[in-house]
């Protein structure tokens, strides 16, 4: 035996070793019982301490899951869509240097009021009439006039909201395509979410119900009304800070402050002056250990938000007294990367507030114009550094995989059982594993020894799969065991492949030796063009395709790289390993 | 060296696969159009709750009942493949049921009761009449005077439709008088099969809604482009792998036999769902791979015997690969088997078209993707030949080359 044949063997032996370490907390979860393995903690407890965390699930047709039925807050996507387009009319009459004319959407009514004097108003009205189709005039004066979404506008609005919502959910849901939920809209416009044994719901219903909507607002600093607020109930303190604001000039701010984020909010709602809001911020001091809750005035105006995201990751920032905590990096593309540009070269030595769902995540001073397009989100911390990079890594997914167009709430939540019965499970499971064991046999009785080398490569592939779905939390449903089976197809083909080689290298009147030799060397290009045309397609299908048909696509690239594994380098390995040894002479049947 | 071995196929066969490939080929498109039409126009593929959404019931027992007892009983409603979960605790006997079908009434029997109607209430001038079977079962009249709503029920009673509710409506532009009727859906059958079933008083029907199908417009949308790009690259890298005369014969034996296996959903008429989908990717996998198989044996021949025919090349590439071909299928085959026999609904539909597949898979490259190849080659040779045959377009035009692989 040479020296490459030593590091192959110790490859394979790693893989398999690996591939069996990655499904011990697959094996621990499946002995728990039935009724219990989904509840909270359960696993946890159970589950080997020394090995990876993530087990194969069993998908709704199996065991059953959650059953989450979501609301989309339709209306406010409306309104808040008739807002925009007031911010779009105003940016237009500007461009088009019509002044002296005030367009104000109202969030709450999604009204928008335009006024102002009257050639000036006409000529707004003109314009409107041009390039919105969507509104339409509801009330009309000589100095101003109503505008309001129209109702097939309003249908339209509310049925793309709904689809958009279970477009992200699906995403959030689904990285890999593999967990086999079943997302589908009611008629109602509620959203109907089933997500196989989740055995951590509270999770689920955090990570689908985050909105996830990002704004980016300037903070108004020269407004003292908060000063001017009076009877600040108990609990509520008036502060003040300062920055180096324009011009090197000292910045003095005044804020409220309070341990009651909830009286906090209700106090100043309603409060903030015409086109400004306030936002509240969470702040978690960490030299100090407190946790309080402050307030912004925030310029209602929001030019760069979500919609524009094209990237989100997470990212550690190593800056001293930092540690390493890891935070939110953000791409914007072209258009996002403009607008934000533009806003922090208008707002320069101000502060920005990254507003994340109506919370203010933080406000730095814009120091000069950011081009590129990048931002970043801080998450707040006392907490250990592993939970903020949880939530780091939650809040990337979400704001990359889009932000739901309004809020949802959960309706209803409650356990469902399999939708197969479990006399049909039990049929199926057992099918598709006779069905393994007869191909198995077969091959063992047709091919004799290298029938078995062949099964061993078999049994090998179809372990190193289940590893790989159990590292990227599959879920196995019936079709798909019966599709896993198949997948062996293509390993019984290489095997097959491989052996017909030998035997006709073997009739050329070769010795054993040279007849595997050549015979390996020989199919591997058959083998290596079969699946990389295959998988070729996979990859294709894994980039383009959504939901169920990406999930079938990540399951045949593993297993068609499994398969080229374990047909090439593990049969190789052990026949070479037997003829090497000399112990096959005559014994040596393909 | 004498060896004792199994073998399937006796050394030397030599069947002429390529000869017969103008009939196969005849039959084959034949047979492809007919599935499509199948599908598309008549009797069009049975589509699933997936697809087409469906209608979902929450009922309630006043006891203990098997969940199989209930699927029992609602798949004989006639309304598909239904979905049956246990639904919250198991105290509640609460289950979720969904069934296919968003309507019970079918467009014949709404064209009846519109003639009825316009028939039993003359005097009030039936003027527009609206049903769609994709919203439920809710019946628009419009007549051009008022009705009494008892009559104009009786009058859709009288057609055989179970009527729950009139609501009368009068239009404020056209003064026309509006009525919906709303008949019984596929919620109170089953609700009325369970309660024949269970007892009268056992059962509670606690919700009715309409769900929309899983895979929406833009998914399906989605999934069909991502395939088309996986066809192009495919054509892409069988083209520099072997040569750009064998791509096309690859992709359209994959096409042929995504469409056989859609085939058996067309002819049974079994429910067509998202399995359904992945059970055609997978045979398109697997089609791949065998057509492969063959072109790289055609490939390695082709360096062996230089100057041999193509078609000859074909026939007895395909002849030495035989007994793998018939192995490899045989084991595929032999893992359904279990799943043929012992399978279920889904399930067995899943391992059939998947049988139908793997045949059709092996078939089309025999007799779709080599023929291709030839074809393509003749074609160009033609090509080659007129080119040769124009005067002054190159002074030293090659002769028509015999058709070889390189």
């Amino acid at each position: 035996m040479d020296r490459a044949w030593y590091w192959k063997a110790g490859f394979i032996a790693l893989i398999t070793v690996g591939a069996i370490y990655a499904l011990v907390p697959s094996w621990t979860y499946f002995k728990l019982p039935p009724d219990q393995r989904n509840e909270s903690g359960v696993f946890e407890k159970a589950r080997p301490k020394w090995g990876p965390a993530r087990h194969l699930n069993l998908g709704l047709d199996l065991q059953g899951g959650i059953h989450l039925v979501m609301g989309v807050e339709v209306d406010r996507a409306v309104r808040e869509k008739a807002v925009r387009r007031a911010e779009e009319l105003a940016a237009d009459l500007d461009r088009r240097s019509i002044k002296g004319v005030e367009v104000r959407g109202d969030p709450d009514t999604g009204i928008v009021t335009v006024s102002g004097q009257g050639d000036a108003i006409a000529q707004a009205k003109s314009r409107f009439a041009e390039d919105y189709p969507d509104m339409y005039v509801r009330r009309s004066g000589s100095t101003s006039f109503e505008l309001s979404m129209k109702d097939d506008a309003v249908k339209q609005l509310k049925e793309s909201a709904v689809d958009q919502a279970v477009k992200a959910i699906r995403n959030r849901v689904d990285k890999w395509g593999v967990s086999e939920p079943t997302i589908a809209k009611r008629g109602d416009s509620s959203i109907l979410v089933q997500l196989p044994g989740y055995s951590n719901p509270e999770k689920a219903k955090e990570l689908l119900g985050k909105t996830a909507q990002l704004e980016l607002k300037i903070v108004d600093d020269q407004n003292p009304i908060v000063t001017q607020l009076k009877d600040l109930p108990q609990g509520i303190t008036l502060d003040w800070e300062t920055y180096e604001g324009q011009g090197g000039a000292l910045m003095r701010v005044p804020y409220l402050r309070s341990k009651d984020g909830v009286l906090l909010r209700q106090f100043v709602q309603g409060k903030a002056p015409a086109g400004e809001e306030f936002g509240i911020q969470k702040v978690e001091e960490r030299i100090a250990r407190e946790t309080y809750y402050r307030t912004f005035l925030l310029d209602r105006k929001q030019t760069v938000t979500g919609e524009y995201i094209t990237d989100a990751r997470v990212a550690f920032d190593n800056a001293p007294g930092e540690g390493n905590r890891p935070y939110v990096q953000l791409n914007f593309n072209r258009t996002g990367a403009e607008l934000f540009g533009k806003l922090t070269a208008a707002n320069v030595k101000r502060r920005m507030a990254i507003v994340l769902d109506d919370n203010v995540d933080s406000a730095p001073i814009i120091q000069s114009e950011i081009p590129g397009g990048i931002c970043s989100i801080h998450l707040g911390g006392l907490k250990p550094i592993n939970e903020i990079l949880q939530e780091a890594k939650d809040l990337a997914l979400v704001l990359k995989s889009g932000a739901l167009p309004a809020p949802v709430r959960i309706l209803e939540e409650r356990s469902v059982g399999a939708s197969l019965g479990p006399e049909l499970v039990k049929r199926g499971s057992l099918a598709a594993f006779w069905g393994l064991v007869a191909v198995l046999l077969f091959m063992a009785l047709y091919y004799r020894f290298s029938g078995v080398v062949a099964d061993v490569a078999l049994v090998l592939n179809g372990i190193v799969v289940l590893a790989v779905m159990a590292l990227i939390d599959s879920t196995l449903t019936l079709p798909g065991i019966a599709g896993f089976v198949l997948t062996l197809g293509m390993a019984v083909d290489a095997n097959v492949l491989i052996n017909e080689r030998i035997r006709e290298e073997m009739k050329q009147g070769r010795s054993i030796a040279s007849a595997v030799q050549t015979g390996y060397d020989k199919v591997f290009w058959t083998i290596f063009d079969g699946h990389v045309t295959a998988l070729v397609a996979g990859f294709v299908i894994r980039a383009y395709g959504a939901g169920p048909v990406r999930g079938f696509a990540t399951t045949l690239i593993i297993g068609l790289l499994a398969s080229m594994f374990t047909s090439i380098v593990v049969t190789r390995a052990i026949v070479e390993w037997f003829v090497g040894h000399g112990k096959l002479h005559k014994a040596f049947s393909v | 060296m004498q060896m004792k071995y199994f073998e399937l196929v006796k050394p030397g066969t030599n069947h002429d696969f390529v000869k017969y490939r103008r009939v196969a080929v005849t039959i084959s498109l034949i047979v492809n159009a007919l599935i499509l039409i199948g599908a598309i126009a008549w009797p069009r593929l049975n589509y699933g709750v997936d697809f087409a959404g469906g209608t979902e019931l929450q009922v309630k027992f006043d006891k203990a009942a098997a969940a199989g007892d209930v699927r029992e009983v609602v798949s004989r409603a006639g309304f598909g493949e239904p979905t049956v979960q246990e639904y919250g605790n198991k105290e509640d006997n609460q289950f979720l049921i969904r069934v296919e079908r968003i309507a019970l009434l079918t467009p014949e029997a709404a064209a009846k009761v519109k003639q009825e109607v316009s028939q039993d209430l003359t005097q009030a001038q039936l003027a527009g009449f609206h049903f769609d079977p994709e919203v439920g079962d809710k019946l628009d009249f419009t007549f051009k005077k008022p009705v009494d709503p008892a009559a104009l029920r009786a009058a859709v009673e009288k057609a055989g439709v179970q009527t729950k509710e009139v609501r009368a409506l009068t239009s404020r532009e056209t003064q026309d008088q509006e009525y919906t009727v709303i008949a019984q859906g596929p919620g109170d059958k089953i609700g009325q099969l369970l309660r024949d079933k269970f007892g009268k008083d056992s059962v509670q029907v606690v919700r009715t809604e309409y769900v929309g199908p899983q895979v929406g417009k833009q998914l399906r949308n989605d999934g069909i482009l991502a395939v088309i790009y996986a066809i192009g690259m495919i054509l892409i890298y069988v083209g520099f792998r072997f040569d750009f005369r064998f791509s096309p014969g690859v992709v359209i034996a994959l096409i042929h036999d995504a469409i056989v296996t859609l085939g058996y959903f067309v002819v049974t008429r079994h429910e067509f769902n998202l399995t359904s989908v992945t059970v055609i990717l997978t045979v398109v996998g697997y089609s791949v791979n065998d057509t492969i198989v063959i072109y790289d044996r055609i490939r390695e021949n082709a360096k062996k015997f230089k100057g041999m025919p193509l078609r000859d090349l074909i026939n007895k590439s395909i002849n030495e690969m035989l007994g793998r071909t018939i192995l490899t299928s045989g084991a595929t085959a032999l893992s359904l088997l279990g799943l043929i026999v012992y399978g279920v609904g889904t399930i067995q539909d899943f391992a059939l078209a998947m049988l139908v597949g793997i045949i059709s898979g092996t078939y089309s490259t025999w007799y779709i993707a080599s023929p291709m190849t030839i074809w393509l080659e003749e074609h160009m040779a033609q090509r080659r030949a007129i080119e040769a045959a124009k005067p002054k377009v190159k002074p030293a035009a090659k002769p028509p080359q015999q058709a070889a692989v390189r």
